[in-house]
């Protein structure tokens, strides 16, 4: 084995900024992460899959006269390292000049460690039978598909050509189901739960909205359209959400404020949601598996508030698009958080007079104004403060601009995926229509 | 790779597979002239996969020296092993297989072109649209190529090696309208290296003339009316259509899960002009955009038609959900790295075309759409899909009228596709760069003609 070969991540990563310096890079950078990935993946009738997976990635970056390349490789061969070099170069050669193009200047943080170091095996496996011992005694309709118990592990370094080090090391559990009911020959849509957390989960119960998306998937085997088109409230269930934010996350960004493409590109400072909603970035969370502690370009990561009580605060900009629209960095790494609110959900549900519990988007791409139309999947019908049978084949179109100023409630209640974290939301002014 | 691969099978105690896999990709993009990605990225390793007591065991790791080999394999037996709770309680082998051969390798005869020459594209095509259309909000330009390099060997004596590429050029544009911004995407491309392809900027900017045009007069158009409507789909809907609402439905690992597909075998689920398969190779015209001749099981590929006019015939299927469903291996079986064991995944699934002509589809429609060009799509195992539109029109008395803004269609694809009249001669292979996910991202092809139909519309309107 070469030095290379041997050599710490942290080496590694540095070597190949030398390297790529050596080879007449004006500047570079270079992250290599290790991961590690431990599964068992099941069904209603057991166990399928045992699968374990290791790798070496490696990206590397190099810049060239205000001009920037990069290449991707895995494992350290040394053909593949020399490949790599000589194939950013190239790259960057070819680029096109930008002020923007540039590595970082920051802090190097104290390496990090979150998470166990080992997987607990035995409790991953406790987590399939308490997962399937339930599904059997208390959802006896429901069929399961491709779940996950699974355990995975990040060592990432980080160096740059101004002497930028940074590394953590990352480990985390995670539990996924994919699950449907059927009864003869009725059959709900499919619907989905995915948790991480720096424990195992040996009773994937103890989140709450485990029990109650099964409860809702066996009760959708009895489903039908809305009898009319109608514009009333959507009770967003935190589920819902998580696919929600990305489009308005998304239209924050400092490359849609570069494109022009956002309808929030003069909105900092100006109310953009309801009083009621508040978003934040918290990748910095100690708590959080899903956080991180340095981005792409080796700069730390840092807690934001975007939209507080509506107000927009500020941007998501990462240190490229910092640079070419001449503002502050503030965003590299994502992990969203929407704060609770005060009402229960039980009381929001009182509340709505005509409406949907929207549980899944089928939908279109939003347009960049972000309108969205889709279908509103795993859904129920809510009238009078009751909810009532669940929906199939109906849609709802809205805009996501008006959707945030219209909450009227946010919940007590959330969900915490590792991930991100979100209430259910209540909102009004969404057209709902069946075929 | 594949003699060195077949000097370590005999490690195999039990039936398995051992593949080494190499993904390849350049990916460039560039919006209003800055350039956002520019690089290429390799991933490449070896992997073993063992069918014991039941249950598989799979390891992966991202080296190909014996020693890491032999490493593998007895991880993979070691995972299998390792199965203690809950393994199934009546385990069913695979079922066997037609061992696939050969080499199969695709990769251009033509000179690679440089770096230099791929930003060229990008560069070019930008500075021409922004000088001819200076109205344009944004220009998102992006080039992508990949290729899949497989060595594969299996304990039942398949042994395969494959190269298969893909390169798409795909556009976003953007124009301000009265109520705010427009934008109209579209991709060329598909089956080869992009050297394979016509990217030079002759070439394409009658392409992006059209497209400007289409964007235009999508800015001066109106909302779709929700609700039932007449539509004629491009054969470009038809073919994510064939993907999403039917493939889906008719994998074989779906149906188990209880896809409303598993109880209609036999039945009539669609018009009796419909007739739609998934097919191996390159299609039944050629001109898919995957090639795929033995799977990651080992199984030689062969055609499966679904749906035969009209009626439900058969599902895709690994070894595994073929032993479960009483059938035979047909090759779906895929997986997209050496770190991804394979699953019941499509290839190229189209729908055939009939006899029809699209215009005399729109001709005799009174109040409709002509729904042209797709941007997503989701669907289930109830068969109700969704696909979200960025280009169409209405039509109004036979004839197409203003062009429409961004809607999503939908429908239960075992009734929407009774609804089918008509069917068009005028097939093609769609989406060319399309992925399809599902666990694991895989390159899939998708194809079929122009369809006159019944479906939901969404929209405010």
């Amino acid at each position: 084995m070469s030095a290379t070969e041997n050599a710490s991540i942290g080496d590694f990563a540095a070597e190949l900024v030398h390297k790529a310096l050596h080879a007449g890079a004006s500047a570079a950078q270079a992250q290599t992460t290790a991961t590690r990935h431990l599964e068992m993946q099941f069904d209603n009738r057991g166990v399928n899959l045992a699968r374990s997976t290791e790798n070496e990635i490696s990206s590397l970056t190099v810049f060239l006269d205000g001009k920037r390349g990069g290449a991707t490789l895995n494992g350290r061969a040394s053909d593949a390292v020399e490949a790599a070099i000589a194939a950013a170069l190239a790259a960057a050669g070819a680029g096109v000049a930008d002020d923007a193009n540039d590595v970082a200047a920051a802090e190097s943080l104290a390496p990090s460690r979150h998470g166990p170091e080992a997987p607990d095996r035995a409790a991953m496996a406790a987590g399939v039978d308490a997962f399937l011992d339930q599904i059997a005694d208390r959802h006896p309709l429901v069929r399961t598909r491709d779940c996950l118990q699974s355990f995975d592990e990040f060592d990432a370094a980080f160096a740059n050509s101004r002497g930028l080090r940074q590394r953590e090391r990352r480990s985390r559990y995670g539990f996924s189901a994919l699950f449907m009911a059927k009864d003869g020959l009725r059959t709900t849509s499919m619907n989905y739960l995915g948790l991480s957390a720096f424990s195992p989960f040996d009773d994937p119960f103890r989140c709450p909205a485990l029990e109650r998306l099964l409860h809702e998937t066996t009760r959708s085997l009895d489903k039908k359209p809305v009898p009319q088109k109608f514009e009333g409230d959507v009770i967003v269930t935190p589920e819902c959400l998580s696919s929600l934010v990305g489009p308005i996350v998304s239209a924050l960004s400092g490359a849609a404020l570069f494109a022009g493409t956002t309808p929030y590109k003069e909105s900092r400072g100006h109310a953009i949601a309801s009083p009621l909603f508040s978003l934040s970035n918290a990748p910095r969370d100690a708590e959080a598996p899903g956080g991180a502690d340095f981005d792409g370009y080796g700069v730390p990561t840092q807690n934001l508030e975007i939209i507080e009580k509506g107000l927009l605060k500020d941007y998501l900009v990462d240190f490229f698009f910092s640079k070419k629209l001449g503002v502050p960095q503030t965003a590299g790494a994502n992990r969203f958080v929407v704060a609770p609110g005060e009402t229960p959900l039980s009381e929001i549900i009182a509340k709505t007079k005509r409406g949907i519990v929207f549980s899944r988007f089928s939908g279109g791409n939003p347009t960049s104004n972000l309108d969205f139309t889709g279908i509103a999947k795993n859904s129920f019908y809510v009238e009078d403060g009751e909810i009532g049978y669940a929906l199939e084949e109906t849609m709802v179109s809205g805009n996501f601009q008006e959707l945030l100023k219209n909450i009227h409630a946010v919940s007590q209640e959330s969900v915490d995926f590792g991930w991100a974290r979100y209430p259910f939301l209540a909102a009004s002014g969404v057209t709902v229509s069946s075929k | 790779m594949l003699d060195r691969l077949s000097a370590l099978a005999g490690r195999f105690a039990s039936q398995g597979e051992l593949r080494w896999h190499a993904n390849v990709s350049t990916q460039i993009s560039m919006r209003k002239g800055v350039l956002l990605a520019n690089g290429q990225s390799r991933d490449s390793g070896v992997s073993a996969r063992l069918f014991e007591n039941g249950v598989y065991g799979f390891a992966s790791a991202p080296r190909d020296d014996n020693e890491t080999i032999a490493a593998v394999i007895a991880a993979a037996r070691d995972n299998a092993e390792s199965v203690t709770t809950r393994p199934r309680g009546r385990p069913i082998a695979p079922a066997p297989s037609v061992p696939g051969q050969g080499v199969f390798d695709y990769r251009s005869r033509k000179p690679a072109i440089s770096a230099a020459e791929r930003v060229a594209i990008l560069a070019s095509l930008d500075a021409a649209l922004r000088r001819k259309f200076p109205n344009l909000v944004n220009v998102d330009l992006t080039l992508n190529a990949n290729a899949s390099e497989k060595a594969l060997l299996t304990s039942d004596g398949a042994r395969t090696y494959s190269y298969v590429p893909r390169a798409v050029l795909a556009v976003k544009m953007a124009v301000e309208a009265n109520d705010g911004l427009v934008e109209l995407y579209d991709a060329i491309g598909g089956f080869g290296e992009i050297q394979d392809q016509s990217f030079d900027a002759e070439s394409l900017l009658p392409w992006l003339d059209e497209l400007y045009e289409e964007l235009r007069l999508k800015a001066e158009g109106g909302q779709c009316e929700a609700g039932s409507h007449d539509v004629v789909l491009d054969s470009e809907l038809a073919g994510i259509l064939a993907h999403e609402a039917i493939g889906h439905t008719c994998e074989g690992d779906l149906v188990l899960a209880g896809s409303v597909a598993g109880d209609r075998l036999g039945e009539t689920v669609a018009s009796e002009k419909i007739t739609l398969g998934d097919y191996a190779q390159r299609g039944p015209d050629g001109g898919g955009t995957i090639a795929i001749h033995v799977d990651d099981e080992g199984t030689q590929c062969r055609d499966v038609t679904i749906i035969e006019k009209g009626v439900l015939k058969g599902f895709l299927h690994s070894r595994q959900t073929a032993a479960e469903l009483d059938a035979e291996p047909t090759g779906n079986a895929r997986a997209f790295s050496f770190s991804d064991e394979p699953l019941v995944r499509m290839r190229n699934t189209a729908i055939l075309p009939g006899e029809d002509k699209r215009a005399e589809m729109i001709a005799s429609i009174d109040r409709g759409y002509y729904l042209k060009r797709p941007s997503n799509g989701q669907a289930d195992l109830t068969s109700e899909f969704m696909f979200g539109v960025c280009c169409g029109y209405e039509i109004r008395n036979g004839k197409l009228a203003r062009a429409v803004r961004d809607t999503t269609i939908s429908g239960v694809a075992f009734d929407m596709l009774k609804t089918v009249t008509h069917v068009g001669d005028d097939f093609s292979w769609s989406m060319p760069g399309g992925f399809c996910g599902k666990k694991q991202p895989i390159a899939v092809g998708t194809g079929g003609p122009s369809l006159k139909c019944k479906v939901t519309i969404g929209g405010r309107g």
